[in-house]
């Protein structure tokens, strides 16, 4: 059926005459030429009847190969900052209620990349060695010689219900074998809860938590200070709610700068979104779809409304096909 | 006479019946696994192995108990990867193993298994097991898995208590050699991805001390057939 008609689809008769007097099958010739061309370059580029890979994709596999194995280094590096952490403090008279600065300091820098369970584990090797959980602590951890799971532990008159009596608790005793004293369990507890709960490789570059880590005895002391601080501050805050209301006034002027300096490709705001969704890459700065915007030349010149040619006012030619008069 | 020793005596005595289990498991496992074992070390009495690792209060002396193997003819065979282009003479992928009892009672943490992968790395063992009576902290298993260049297992005197192997209902797994799982995958025009799986921490799997990328025959009784064979590629 295609071989006495024309196959190209078009109202133009030169491209027609053309294309008939080349005929169908020579049409094909061209097609089969390129992939030839392009299987000797292979050759010699790569191993044969293997695709040329896409510069880009590599550059996503590496990415994504790169996370992998920085995951795998902080797992050894988590590792051996536990390792290093069990035989802590150095000295081994260090009072774990104020612990020499340099001791806190590696404590505290130690604990950066851990997640809560890796904490744990900490405490377990720590046990195993026999001291208690507790990083800055030397001592050894309590031992309960009787038998028995579970402990029952008294709190301090008063601490009941009702604010008489005195608290009781059941507690499990390998909870209670952790520590060698409840001042240190609770050290240890106030560390923990300000560990980041999402591992290192997800944390976000500009978050404060699971970076800076208070010591119970600091953070008391700071707690001291705040309190009486903001018992004093009420004209402070009187203060700043007015500063608050003139900044909306100029707010409102600037409104017009801010949207002038919005722009669709701001680089240094893509490169802060890039690095909030873990994209630092520099191969993923453009996003991960390639976009081309390809202008058309043909847009050139005045366009003009249409003007009436001869014959339009019987409708015109449909593609080349002048209807006859009836 | 003293009722004191009598208990104390006693409790050795199941100890060391525990432990001699233990022991002519991890042999049957060496010999399943084609490492270099007598027949006599496999079938060692109770008695002998009584006389040969208890300390004088009669309870067991795992100090003492160390084990090195040396593999097969066939094994090597087994684990020798085939020839490539860029490796024309492969080296089979198994050397000597080494197996220890760690006597401390208590629980087993990092100290413990430094020690072993020191030793194990100082005496270029291919292989390590190491064995403790109680489960052993999570850092300590990364610490152990992560020896460079060297394979370290772990198991609890318990689990070897008995040979799983040996149960009726456990089919018979065979490893197959590089060379048969070529074969395998040409003969059904497979890839290996396409084979049913098995995980590296399926019992039987720690047992013959399976690797990723090897591929398990598995021989079931069959009503119908007779025999039944399977394959797994482990994972």
């Amino acid at each position: 059926m295609s071989s006495g008609r024309p196959i190209l689809k078009t109202s133009l008769p030169s491209i027609h005459a053309a294309s008939a007097s080349m005929g169908p099958s020579k049409s094909a010739t061209p097609r089969q030429a390129p992939p030839n061309a392009q299987g000797s370059q292979q050759q010699t580029a790569s191993l044969p009847n293997r695709p040329i890979a896409d510069p880009r994709h590599v550059a996503i596999a590496l990415h994504h190969a790169h996370q992998i194995q920085a995951q795998k280094d902080t797992e050894t590096l988590i590792l051996d900052r536990i390792l290093e952490l069990v035989t802590f403090p150095s000295a081994p008279s260090a009072d774990p209620a104020s612990p020499s600065p340099e001791d806190a300091r590696a404590f505290k820098h130690a604990l950066v990349p851990f997640q809560p369970t890796d904490y744990d584990n900490l405490i377990l090797e720590r046990n195993i060695e026999g001291l208690c959980g507790y990083g800055l602590c030397p001592r050894e951890h309590r031992k309960e010689d009787a038998k028995g799971t579970y402990r029952i532990t008294w709190g301090a008159k008063g601490s009941g219900p009702g604010g008489r009596g005195r608290d009781m608790n059941i507690i499990p005793k390998e909870k209670l074998e952790m520590w060698c004293s409840d001042e240190c369990a609770e050290r240890a507890m106030y560390i923990r809860v300000q560990l980041a709960e999402e591992p290192v490789w997800e944390r976000r570059a500009d978050e404060a938590r699971g970076k800076q880590f208070l010591l119970l005895e600091e953070g008391r002391a700071a707690q001291g200070q705040s309190n009486m601080r903001s018992s004093a501050t009420v004209k402070e805050v009187v203060g700043q709610l007015g500063n608050l209301q003139m900044g909306e006034a100029q707010s409102s002027s600037d409104m017009a700068d801010d949207i002038g300096r919005l722009s669709v490709r701001d680089d240094t705001r893509s490169r802060e979104l890039a690095l909030e969704r873990g994209d630092s890459h520099p191969a993923l700065y453009t996003g991960r779809v390639g976009i081309h915007v390809q202008e058309n030349d043909n847009a050139h010149g005045p366009v003009t409304a249409p003007q009436m040619r001869p014959g339009d006012e019987k409708g015109g030619s449909i593609e080349g096909y002048v209807p006859h008069d009836q | 006479m003293d009722d004191d020793y009598a208990t104390s005596s006693v409790d050795a005595d199941r100890e060391m019946t525990r432990l001699w289990r233990t022991w002519r498991t991890v042999f049957e496992m060496l010999l399943d696994r084609g490492y270099e074992v007598t027949e006599d070390e496999v079938q060692m009495p109770l008695a002998v192995f009584k006389e040969k690792y208890s300390d004088p209060l009669g309870y067991p002396d795992r100090n003492k108990m160390k084990i090195s193997a040396r593999p097969t003819e066939a094994m090597q065979a087994k684990y020798t990867p085939l020839p490539s282009k860029s490796n024309p003479t492969p080296q089979p992928d198994c050397g000597t193993i080494y197996v220890e009892f760690c006597p401390d009672a208590t629980a087993v943490g990092t100290k413990q298994v430094r020690t072993f992968n020191h030793l194990v790395d100082e005496n270029n063992y291919h292989t390590g097991v190491f064995i403790t009576q109680t489960p052993i902290s999570p850092s300590a298993v990364r610490l152990l898995s992560s020896m460079p260049g060297r394979i370290c297992e772990h198991f609890q005197e318990q689990d070897l208590l008995v040979n799983i192997t040996r149960h009726e209902l456990v089919p018979k797994h065979v490893l197959l050699s590089p060379d048969e799982k070529a074969r395998l995958l040409e003969r059904y025009r497979l890839k290996e991805s396409q084979l049913p799986r098995i995980q590296v921490s399926d019992p039987v799997a720690r047992y013959l001390g399976l690797r990723r990328g090897q591929v398990v025959k598995i021989i079931r009784r069959s009503e119908t057939a007779g025999r039944y064979a399977s394959y797994r590629w482990v994972i």
